[in-house]
């Protein structure tokens, strides 16, 4: 699956492949411990987030419930 | 204002169908969700997972409601925050749209949980309030909506069976193959 940023794909796939490995082999089988994707994550957001910025998509307008991750880069 | 709901059921428990809908797509069904990303994700004190993603698409206006709604935007983007509680055995997922807000808003909420007389199977349960403001066939266009919302329910349950029966054959994580 596509990216919203075309440069960023090859990063979210990459991301993507460890936290499905994570979610269905430890998350789901009541492992408590944090996935190992966080620096893979860190990658693939800092593009993302330019992508957003680039094509001016409104996603800060709208707030769900629930803790926001500590983002180590910000 | 529109109120849609509906239920399904997946012959599956409720981990496999919850696997297959954290990697619904791609799939063959739904061809118009073209990008998505994840904003956000976290575990929070109760051992919960969040996760915030936006989601490109080409179907969130059929074509005769843009028409009348006069916008020619072909991609509308999604945001989603979807909760995982393992220990309970919930998925809750909350979707609303963040472009075109001031013509129309879908508001969209999905939960799968066990059957709670057979565990074998999972229940999913899907909700949505559609919005379309300030246009004079308000009502008219809201009940098209609603049937294109029946449409696409459709999609998205036989893209899950979908999920399950490729990885399920393959036995390798979906995002492999595309």
């Amino acid at each position: 699956m596509d990216s919203v940023g075309e440069g960023c794909t090859e990063l979210k796939r990459e991301y993507d492949q460890c936290f499905i490995r994570w979610f269905s082999e430890e998350f789901l089988k009541g492992d408590r411990s944090a996935d190992p994707c966080s620096e893979l994550f860190r990658k693939y957001h800092t593009c993302v987030q330019k992508a957003i910025q680039e094509k001016d998509i409104p996603v800060e307008g709208v707030k769900f419930m629930g803790p926001n991750r500590e983002k180590a880069d910000s | 204002m529109k109120i849609w709901s509906t239920e399904h059921i997946f012959s599956y428990p409720w981990e496999t169908v919850i696997k297959a809908a954290m990697r619904k797509y791609p799939n063959p069904m739904n061809p118009s969700v073209v990008g998505v990303d994840v904003l956000d994700r976290n575990l929070d004190t109760h051992g919960r997972l969040h996760s915030h993603r936006l989601l490109s698409t080409e179907w969130g206006l059929p074509a005769v409601v843009r028409a009348i709604l006069g916008t020619n935007r072909t991609i509308t983007y999604v945001k989603e925050h979807s909760i995982v509680d393992p220990e309970k055995k919930k998925m809750e997922l909350c979707s609303t749209n963040i472009t075109l807000t001031n013509l129309i808003s879908v508001d969209e909420r999905l939960v799968y949980r066990p059957h709670p007389e057979n565990p074998e199977v999972t229940v999913l349960t899907q909700e949505a309030i559609i919005t379309v403001k300030g246009v004079s066939l308000s009502s008219y266009l809201e009940g098209l909506m609603a049937l294109t919302m029946t449409a696409n329910a459709r999609k998205g349950w036989d893209a899950i069976e979908w999920i399950i029966q490729n990885s399920e054959r393959e036995n390798v994580p979906l995002c492999d193959l595309c």
